[in-house]
């Protein structure tokens, strides 16, 4: 049986290859994070394959921020947790 | 003329000429019995009314003309019942002539059940199947006067026929490889070995064989591609020499091999070799014998209606096919000869919305203990008869009320989903003494397949009822059904830590025993109205990443271990078909060491073991002590050489395979070994012995270890520093600070990745420093 439409994984490879150009011209550094924010996209494609968005990096973007966003809660419980810490033994 | 009643079991059907059918019944009082039953068949032709009036006047020119009638049938995929030219043939054989005459000479016409089976028929008309319990009444002539079937294929426990079964075993080399040494034949308690010398001697052993036992099956090693052809090849006289069949008016019918496309692969398909009156089986040639065996290739032939030889061979989706065209039959709804619905055109937005797949989702990665992977029971056929996914209807939502009129499709799988259920549903009541679980287990298999294709077989372009939309349903009917499991499981209050378009593992803190997850099993079919079972509990299960980036969770990565010690794995390298067998049974018995630990915190206990284990592995390859037929991989062959852009090892033996007179066809898997030098492979098949010194050790060192790294992976320790821990460089002491962390609930967490791999850098560092 062949494709009609490309695969949600496919998507992202393309949507991930447009921006090749940007991805160049940016300091290696950089390069390294934004490679990370397409594997936080990755963590999603069932989501977005579910979604069947005409647009989808629109939710690639999205799943990026989702991952995001994790982060910073989790950053956020770390911190307070460390800081009532402090606070205890202050 | 005196009229008798036997009563028996169908064993094989074929076409007999102008006598119509030729019955092999096998009689209660042990008799086989050859029958023969008249059998007129009609074909319909549809139509412009003027063309149908020509194609009746041509009929009735014919010097032999057939019965004709103007008629009214129903086709599926129209509203109303459309008018047809109704043929009736005196026998099989004549209708297919006359169908392919008149095809020829009125090709705009549309044609129906023009070019069913005569099983098929024979089954719509009379309700039989292979090994049917039936009774008829017979002239002395043996001509079947009257037929009825006593039993039905959705039967749990048949009455069956006592079977004679001759088994003829190639023993040593296989014939692509070498001239096999000797056969075995062998019959219930008997057997004798023979040499398989050349001239006619070995086919007068199997004649005795075969007049001393009668056999109704007999199941071969290769007798499809080499060895009944090179058997009667020796003999002058096939028919009385070497009878073969049971029939004496024939001998064998050949089909010959070939290769065709499917489901994204190649598929190679070896010559076959019928009998008349018994039944041949290559057990290396019939399609499913490594999954079913003997049992699950009978009942295939039971619930399909097909010749067992038949069903032995044909992909299960024909199987379906004819499920389908028997359903069509009774039910007077007319059977297309070529399927006449294309797809319409319609909107993008439209197949963005609907064309996709079942969900796979990105699982957690990492180790997670008592973990329940639960399952809907034949998800996509429960889908279709829940929900009524026929082409003809239009299909019911997961929500709406069970349907009341169900759908040609519906009403072919909702005996065999039930069949299978009650199967399924009985094994584990059976004890493991009892004789029916291996039986039971056989033909569920059996159904397993059929219903799998079922799904797939509505999207084919060549289904004869198949449907693009309905397939579309099907697929958002099993997303639905998966999206509303996993919200039950969420609301209570279970992880879920993957989803595979109809199984989804789950964990919660509290459920540790099989009963825990009951009530959540029940709240699912609750709310999907689908049936939702419980694959296993683990132990403990290992999501894998990605091999080629290992941030990337993938789909279907997976091995763990259930309470009942058992081991599950999915998409390693001992899954695959071209996996060395030494790669693939170390790694296996890598995950059985491991699923030693009574539990996952005393995991790490095991890891020196395992690693030692894979050092002696490695030890054995060097010095010599690995079997040449533990390290051949079977790869298969995609096109001909020259259609390579760049040559695979397959296709490099393929081409030693040509200089040896013995090129494969593509779909064909070839063996081969890694050696050293050009071409870097060695065609196992060819006909020189390959010479030990030249296995290309380095290679299969390379392709174990990257094996093994799957399995320690969750430790943490990664492919370059297992290479180092297999050579000794380091030992695996630093895990054990790692695993002293106590924090009993998040596995991945204690087995970060990183913090090993540093510690490992550290200790490697500081000994090189010393060693250095």
């Amino acid at each position: 049986m062949g494709r009609t439409l490309p695969s949600i994984t496919q998507s992202l490879s393309e949507e991930q290859a447009a921006f090749n150009r940007f991805r160049r011209a940016l300091r290696r550094s950089d390069q390294l994070v934004l490679d990370e924010l397409f594997v936080a996209a990755r963590q999603h494609l069932a989501a977005a394959a579910y979604s069947a968005n005409l647009l989808p990096m629109e939710t690639f973007l999205l799943a990026m921020l989702l991952e995001e966003h994790k982060e910073t809660m989790h950053l956020r419980a770390q911190m307070e947790n460390l800081q009532s810490r402090v606070d205890g033994d202050g | 003329m005196g009229m008798d009643e036997i009563t028996g079991w169908l064993l094989d059907m074929y076409e007999d000429g102008e006598r119509g059918l030729a019955l092999w019944l096998i009689a209660e009082d042990g008799r086989r019995l050859c029958l023969h039953q008249a059998f007129p068949l009609r074909f319909y032709a549809a139509g412009p009314a003027p063309r149908l009036r020509e194609a009746w006047q041509w009929l009735s020119a014919l010097s032999n003309p057939p019965a004709l009638a103007r008629e009214s049938r129903q086709d599926l995929f129209q509203p109303q019942s459309l008018p047809v030219l109704s043929v009736e043939a005196r026998h099989p054989a004549e209708q297919r002539a006359l169908f392919f005459k008149m095809e020829r000479a009125f090709p705009d016409l549309v044609y129906y059940d023009a070019d069913v089976q005569v099983q098929i028929r024979h089954a719509a008309l009379y309700g039989s199947f292979s090994l049917a319990h039936c009774r008829v009444s017979v002239d002395d002539q043996l001509n079947v006067k009257a037929f009825q079937t006593l039993d039905s294929p959705w039967d749990i426990d048949p009455e069956q026929p006592s079977l004679n079964v001759l088994e003829i075993n190639l023993m040593g080399d296989s014939p692509q490889h070498g001239q096999p040494a000797h056969f075995e034949l062998r019959c219930r308690s008997w057997k004798k070995v023979y040499d398989l010398v050349a001239g006619s001697a070995p086919a007068y052993w199997l004649k005795a064989a075969l007049c001393k036992f009668d056999p109704d099956i007999v199941i071969t090693d290769f007798g499809d591609t080499w060895l009944l052809e090179n058997l009667l090849a020796c003999v002058k006289d096939p028919a009385v020499e070497l009878p073969l069949s049971r029939d004496p008016a024939r001998t064998i019918h050949t089909i010959r091999e070939k290769t065709y496309f499917s489901y994204g692969q190649v598929v190679y398909r070896g010559q076959q070799v019928h009998l008349f009156g018994r039944v041949h089986i290559d057990r290396k040639n019939a399609m499913m014998w490594g999954d079913y065996g003997l049992e699950g290739i009978l009942e295939n032939a039971r619930v399909t209606a097909l010749p067992i030889q038949t069903a032995a061979r044909v992909s299960p989706g024909s199987g379906i096919s004819c499920m389908q065209m028997i359903t069509a039959l009774r039910g007077g709804i007319l059977v297309p000869w070529h399927k006449q619905q294309v797809e319409q055109p319609r909107p993008l937005i439209d197949m963005i919305h609907a064309d996709f797949g079942g969900l796979v989702y990105q699982p957690t990665v990492g180790l997670h203990r008592d973990v329940a992977a639960i399952d809907f029971v034949s998800l996509y056929p429960a889908v279709m008869v829940r929900c009524n996914i026929s082409p003809e209807k239009t299909a019911l939502s997961l929500s709406d009320p069970l349907p009341e009129d169900p759908g040609l499709v519906p009403r072919t799988l909702a005996p065999l989903l039930r069949k299978r259920v009650l199967l399924k549903q009985r094994i584990p009541d059976l004890p493991a003494w009892d004789p029916r679980r291996k039986w039971y287990k056989a033909r569920a298999a059996a159904h397993k397949w059929l219903l799998v294709v079922c799904f797939g077989y509505l999207g084919y372009k060549n289904a004869r009822f198949g449907l693009i939309g309905s397939h579309e349903a099907v697929t958002a009917g099993g997303r639905e059904a998966l999206l509303r499991a996993k919200e039950t499981a969420e609301d209570a209050g279970f992880d879920v830590l993957h989803m595979f378009v109809d199984a989804l593992w789950i964990q919660r803190k509290d459920c540790t025993q099989p009963q825990h997850f009951q009530a959540v099993q029940d709240e699912i079919t609750r709310r999907t109205g689908l049936p939702i079972a419980l694959d296993g509990l683990y132990r403990w299960v290992v999501f894998l990443p990605s091999r080629v980036d290992g941030r990337v969770p993938v789909g279907n990565r997976y091995f763990g271990v259930f309470q009942d010690g058992t081991v599950k794995v999915r998409g390693l390298d001992a899954r695959r078909h071209d996996t060395a067998p030494w790669v693939a049974e170390t790694q296996t018995a890598l995950i059985e060491y491991l699923a030693g630990a009574p539990d996952a915190d005393r995991l790490p206990e095991y890891v020196p073991g395992a690693v030692a284990l894979l050092r002696q592995a490695l030890h054995r390859l060097s010095i010599g002590l690995v079997p040449l037929e533990d390290l051949l991989t079977a790869q298969r062959l995609s096109r001909v050489p020259e259609k390579y852009s760049s040559l695979s090892p397959s296709a490099r033996a393929a081409l030693q395979l040509r200089e040896a007179g013995k090129e494969p066809s593509p779909g064909q898997r070839v063996r081969l070994l890694y050696v050293y030098g050009k071409p870097g492979v060695w065609a196992w098949d060819r006909l020189e012995p390959v010479d030990a010194k030249r296995i290309d050790l380095g290679m299969y060192r390379k392709l174990m270890l990257r094996a093994a790294a799957d399995i320690f992976q969750p430790f943490g320790i990664s492919l370059q520093a297992l290479t180092l821990m297999v050579d000794d460089h380091v030992i695996q002491a630093p895990l054990s600070p790692l695993w002293g962390i106590k924090k009993p609930w998040n596995a991945p967490e204690l087995l970060r990745p990183q913090p090993v791999e540093r510690v490992l850098q550290v200790n490697l560092s500081t000994q090189m420093a010393f060693t250095g």
